[in-house]
């Protein structure tokens, strides 16, 4: 490398030093004209991807209590039980602890009814470590009692319906098509 | 009319003829000081708030949201409020009586500074012939408490800090003195009340800057100077919080603390003001220009006065706050660099062009 000049040095370093700054501040000027891009986080919230792995959600109705989820857990920290009332389950407990899952996402897949997802809610603060063990059940099934009324109020229903659509087939004569939709019961008895 | 202090020509006629002299001045004393308390008190607070809501929307952020509603402009009373309710912690080691003593020092040099700085043409608390000299004077004191804290505070990151800022300002005052006489030759006073007054030609736009270029140059000069004067990043040596954790503030906290801050933003404010005052028209600026020419020298030609200084100073602090959260701190020998073998050479050769300039105009005219 050629030795510089000194004066040409000196010369060339205020030049240096006035252009960097002017660049500088005119990438600096460009950001405080712009809209800033944080959001006011518990106000607003940037939307969430998809196959992110938050708290557990679980569609309870779905479920058929195979344990298959509880057995995937590589830390076994998913606790299941519940009473078998025929077709219906009295559930007793559904419980992840947060303390120990690592948001591995395995006891989705085994799933047969596909009921245990992944969820978005990522903010999840406690003031106390017991409180991490989070109940997912959203309730607690049916009891002997309950079953019955239940199974009650649906014969009611159906009757209710039954004839309803009698009387629809009825005035709809010129109507040739009778569809019945058969309501599929996903809550079937395996074995 | 022409000395002295404006507050007092004011009040004389209005008191009694039983109230003594004495007992009238006391109280001028005592309002203007109350006066200049309350400006820096107001630009220790927007100045604070500012810095976080420039940095902010530099680094694209929002800065502070909440406080006080609108923007969070409450957040630095709230602030405020948190450091006066602190603990007053003294290290065991420190030498309690220069380290209870030295904010007081440093907040004390600017009082006094800032009393030199007219507030309008005709408010000021002394028409001083010196006045730019007082406020260097004074400016250049703030050292003394930095250096006092630093030694005080009996910690070597505190020391290292004091050092700094003493081998600092002893670089910069020299471009700082010597940018300033282009100014002055051009306008050929040191009062800065007369200084700005010079300035009213070409529609209130007569700016010294704009006069010669040489001025328009050391403006440049004086302003790097300043930057370096108060402590302001990229110059920020002696507080260099990720290499002494905070320099001379170390072992501070509380409303000590943030007396310091009261005193940086008032310092910066200042000289931002002094800038305006020898570079960029003082008070003159073509709204005064049409204040005085619609309502003759009255109180809203004043008005309009001081918040043209208020808009120039807020101006500077502004830049001073984009250069700061643009360029990254240099080293101290940088610095040193900087100042000795740049500043310094560069200042004597705008006086020498600003001196030349003037002769030339003067012989033509």
């Amino acid at each position: 490398m050629v030795k510089a000049n000194p004066v040409r040095r000196y010369i060339k370093n205020i030049w240096d030093s006035v252009y960097s700054t002017a660049v500088g501040m005119r990438i600096t000027g460009k950001y405080l004209m712009q809209k800033p891009i944080t959001v006011q986080y518990p106000d607003e919230r940037l939307p969430i991807p998809d196959r992110y792995r938050g708290i557990h959600y679980l569609e309870q109705e779905k479920c058929i209590n195979c344990l298959a989820c509880a057995r995937a857990c590589p830390i076994d920290c998913i606790e299941m039980d519940a009473i078998r009332h025929g077709k219906e389950l009295e559930w007793v407990l559904f419980t992840v602890d947060y303390q120990k899952c690592m948001f591995c996402e395995l006891c989705v897949y085994p799933c047969p009814k596909d009921c245990i997802h992944m969820g978005t809610d990522f903010a999840f603060t406690v003031f106390d470590r017991s409180e991490l063990v989070l109940d997912l059940l959203s309730y607690k099934g049916m009891s002997r009692e309950a079953r019955i009324r239940k199974k009650e109020a649906e014969e009611k229903k159906a009757a209710k319906e039954a004839a309803k659509a009698a009387k629809a087939a009825a005035a709809a004569e010129t109507a040739a098509a009778e569809a019945e939709p058969e309501s599929a019961d996903d809550e079937e008895q395996e074995g | 009319m022409n000395d002295g202090n404006a507050l007092l020509h004011l009040l004389q006629p209005l008191a009694p003829d039983f109230v003594p002299d004495w007992a009238v001045v006391l109280t001028v004393a005592i309002i203007g000081v109350s006066i200049v308390i309350a400006i820096v008190g107001l630009i220790a607070l927007a100045g604070t708030w500012a810095e976080r809501k420039v940095s902010a929307h530099i680094q694209c952020r929002y800065g502070p949201m909440y406080v006080g509603g609108w923007h969070g402009w409450a957040q630095a009373l709230a602030d405020g409020i948190k450091l006066i309710s602190k603990e007053d912690m003294i290290p065991i080691g420190a030498d309690r009586k220069l380290f209870m003593l030295a904010p007081s020092i440093l907040l004390g040099a600017v009082f006094a500074a800032l009393c030199a700085m007219p507030l309008a043409p005709a408010f000021y608390f002394g028409y001083i012939d010196l006045g730019v000299f007082m406020i260097l004077a004074f400016s250049s004191l703030t050292t003394i408490g930095v250096v006092m804290a630093g030694w005080a505070s009996n910690s070597k990151w505190s020391l290292y800090g004091a050092m700094r800022e003493a081998a600092q300002v002893v670089a910069y005052e020299i471009p700082l003195g010597i940018t300033l006489l282009a100014p002055l030759l051009v306008v050929g006073t040191f009062n800065l009340v007369e200084a700005s007054n010079a300035q009213a030609d070409y529609f209130g736009m007569g700016w010294l800057a704009f006069k010669n270029p040489f001025v328009l140059v050391s403006s440049v000069i004086f302003f790097i100077a300043v930057l370096a004067e108060t402590k302001r990043a990229p110059f920020d040596l002696p507080e260099a919080e990720s290499e002494l954790v905070a320099g001379f503030l170390t072992e501070y906290s509380g409303i000590r603390w943030s007396l310091f801050f009261m005193e940086e933003y008032a310092a910066m404010f200042l000289m931002s003001a002094v800038t305006a005052f020898f570079f960029f028209g003082g008070f003159e600026s073509p709204f005064s220009y049409l204040a005085m020419q619609s309502f003759g020298d009255g109180i809203v030609y004043q008005l309009v006065c001081f918040l043209t200084l208020v808009v120039k100073g807020s101006f500077g602090i502004f830049m001073m706050m984009w250069l700061r959260w643009t360029l990254p701190r240099l080293r101290i020998d940088q610095v040193m660099t900087m100042g000795y073998k740049y500043l310094t050479p560069l200042a004597l050769i705008c006086v020498l062009g600003a001196g030349i300039w003037e002769a030339i105009k003067h012989a033509v005219s």
